[in-house]
């Protein structure tokens, strides 16, 4: 098959892939029409593009690479693939550009509840599919997505290991929905999964992003859910990566009447993370609770950008995004909430808070809210701060020695966070992944705030 | 020799002296009343003797059976038995006040109790001290009131078994039910193995904890020393005369 690179796509690489996975001749448009968006398109500028001015493309992302297709390991499951979600109710493995396996359960499977391979599901699910695959993205010219950047369109023309959810209306689901995507092989990745849920569905869905260590890669991922009327959708996305992955990664929710939906990522792996999880609240009654914690390591930069776009009305976001970071690191946090004219009723918050532990590392947060309606509530709010020396104190003069004392401050700085959530596993799995991070932190060189000390007479 | 003898103290926070060469002793077994009106130093000798890192020590020895606590971190001075029941105990959000307790009792005593041992014993003590056993679920201090407060720290103290409690102005802010409630969580600890070094303003704690010797404090030295009896003078003719024997 000729090789695919990600910098220089064509439409007789394109069509002969799509044409090869036996896709329906109406996707291979789509990813036509999308490569030729890419066509009048750059990669992303931090002096042109405003939602790009504090991560540099350039210097971060390498798209230099050929897109990665061809599953490397066959149907060997690769030794460095570990999952820390732990629930293997219903689980996808993407590994290498193609789905090594799909477990759907028979309780799943006889509640109507789909899970298979997109290309697959574009045939067998055609109406489903056609309709929303891209729809949040670049491909519905009047959408939220239309003005998405390269880094998006690129996955509308080339995505490929892609999954397919269906959870039919008022099937609840009682254990989540593992997607896990795993990196053996150098190069770049294009993940993709759309999810839609009936009305009155409920569902949750983890992804899980792993690699194998020392590999060079770019991950190009995107998500796209659906959750119709008055759903319940949960999206915990772990970024898990080795140091030598370089992920992009919009997971898009569009929110119709009274759905309830939250969204948690907790990213403490990858050399750069640019997640955006965004939602479109288009009915009236949706809530979004976008959660996020991460912690920032020697190297690593983190781009965290949740996105919430008020349209309909009297729907209610909260953002609360939490971060500590150690060595010379970086992380961005850029909260955007944008309320139509006519979203009357908007109840919405949003706060970043961050923990500088070690001198070298930088945080930069713009809570940013875009309000064309008067009859709101909003609020916004940033913090960065390190350590208080009067908490350390109190825990030493308790006995407890100071590497622990830290320990138990950074790990209940983001219990704000995860005390919010009550799925199973993902508790256990971000507090294994935080602690890890600070095991390993070389607490001698954590810097305490004394400010408050100087209040004390 | 006393199990602690504080020779020549001098303090200073912020480039300011503020303890201009204290002498205390105090054996276990014994208490101790430190009095004084606002801005004396009282708190300032508290926080010194349990390692404050705003508090430096530039003179002087704070001896705690025979070790110099001066030269210890203030994980090691709570390991050899020192406590300080905090005047403004501080509010720690987001970490779990049962975790945390039982951390610290893990690492004062150097060994590690099991969890079902360690919450029975919490609970016997949270109920001796009516403190609700729904602050089980509670961040350490977070949302407690100014009695809670004061109440958790003689909890602390009654789970950590110190050797030497520094009870700062742990009155303030006690109605007098929780006042002698507190009062007897103290007594209860008391005994030979314990001194006491309580630091009040107001003689009102004293009627519950009656003190073996009473010191008084006024700017960062001590200028009276005596028996509960002198206790009871303050109590009548105020901190006034002594500000002009000083």
């Amino acid at each position: 098959m000729t090789d695919l690179l990600l910098d220089q796509l064509t439409e007789e690489a394109l069509t002969g892939r799509s044409d090869a996975a036996g896709e329906p001749s109406w996707l291979r448009d789509h990813r036509l029409a999308a490569f030729k968006r890419t066509l009048d398109q750059s990669w992303p500028d931090s002096r042109k593009d405003e939602f790009w001015r504090s991560t540099p493309f350039d210097r971060r992302f390498d798209v230099d690479r050929s897109v990665v297709t061809s599953g490397t390991t066959g149907t060997v499951v690769p030794a460095s693939i570990t999952a820390s979600l732990d629930e293997e109710a219903a689980l996808v493995r993407l590994v290498d550009g193609a789905v090594l396996d799909v477990h759907l359960p028979t309780s799943f499977a006889e509640r109507g509840v789909v899970i298979t391979d997109l290309a697959t599901a574009a045939n067998e699910h055609a109406d489903l599919v056609r309709s929303h695959l891209g729809s949040l993205t670049s491909a519905d010219p009047e959408g939220t997505g239309a003005h998405s950047d390269k880094t998006v369109t690129v996955s509308d023309a080339a995505w490929t290991a892609g999954v397919f959810v269906h959870v039919p209306a008022e099937v609840e689901l009682e254990a989540p929905i593992s997607i896990q995507v795993h990196v053996t092989a150098p190069g770049a990745h294009l993940p993709r999964v759309l999810a839609v849920l009936g009305h009155h569905a409920r569902a949750a869905i983890y992804l899980e992003h792993t690699s194998e260590p020392d590999v060079d890669a770019l991950v190009d991922e995107v998500v796209e859910v659906i959750a119709q009327d008055a759903s319940m959708l949960d999206v915990v996305s772990l970024q898990r990566w080795d140091d030598g992955v370089q992920h992009l990664a919009l997971q898009k929710v569009q929110a119709h009447r009274d759905t309830s939906v939250r969204h948690l990522s907790v990213t403490t792996g990858g050399s750069t993370v640019r997640l955006l999880p965004e939602c479109d609240l288009v009915g009236p009654g949706a809530e979004v609770r976008p959660l996020g914690i991460y912690f920032a390591d020697e190297g690593q930069w983190f781009d965290l950008q949740p996105y919430v776009r008020h349209i309909a009305p009297h729907a209610k976001s909260d953002v609360l995004f939490k971060g500590a970071l150690q060595g010379r690191s970086r992380t961005v946090f850029r909260g955007n909430i944008y309320v139509h004219k006519d979203a009357v009723g908007t109840d919405t918050d949003e706060n970043n808070r961050s923990l500088i532990l070690t001198e070298g590392a930088r945080a930069d947060a713009t809570p940013f809210l875009e309000i064309e309606c008067a009859d709101i509530t909003a609020g916004h709010g940033s913090a960065t701060g390190q350590i208080d020396a009067l908490h350390l104190f109190y825990l030493e003069s308790r006995g407890i020695p100071r590497d622990e004392a830290l320990r138990l401050i950074v790990a209940g700085f983001f219990r704000e966070v995860l005390g919010e959530i009550d799925l199973p596993g993902v508790e256990d799995a971000a507090v294994a992944e935080i602690e890890a991070r600070v095991e390993a932190a070389d607490l001698d060189q954590v810097q305490v705030n004394d400010a408050a000390l100087q209040d004390l007479g | 020799m006393a199990d602690l003898e504080i020779r020549d103290l001098k303090v200073e926070a912020d480039g300011t002296e503020l303890l201009h060469g204290v002498d205390i002793e105090l054996d276990k077994g014994k208490t101790l009343a430190l009095m004084g009106p606002n801005g004396s130093g009282k708190s300032t000798l508290a926080y010194a003797i349990a390692g404050h890192p705003a508090y430096t020590v530039t003179g002087g020895s704070v001896r705690w059976k025979g070790t110099e606590l001066n030269d210890l971190t203030p994980d090691e001075r709570a390991k050899l038995g020192v406590f300080l029941a905090m005047q403004y105990p501080v509010e720690v959000p987001g970490v779990s006040l049962t975790n945390f307790l039982r951390t610290a009792v893990n690492a004062v005593n150097e060994e590690d109790v099991p969890v079902r041992e360690f919450m029975t014993r919490l609970r016997e003590q949270m109920s001796e001290l009516g403190v609700n056993q729904s602050f089980l679920q509670r961040s350490i201090n977070e949302g407690f009131s100014g009695g809670e407060k004061k109440r958790f720290e003689i909890l602390q103290a009654a789970l950590l078994r110190p050797e030497l409690a520094v009870l700062d102005e742990t009155d303030s802010g006690l109605d007098v039910d929780a006042l002698k409630t507190v009062a007897e969580g103290v007594n209860r600890l008391s005994g030979p193995d314990l001194g006491v070094l309580i630091i009040t303003h107001y003689t009102r704690i004293l009627r519950y904890i009656e003190p073996d010797e009473v010191h008084v404090m006024f700017e960062g030295r001590i200028v009276a020393s005596g028996g509960p009896e002198l206790a009871d003078e303050l109590e009548e003719h105020g901190y006034e005369n002594l500000k002009t024997t000083a």
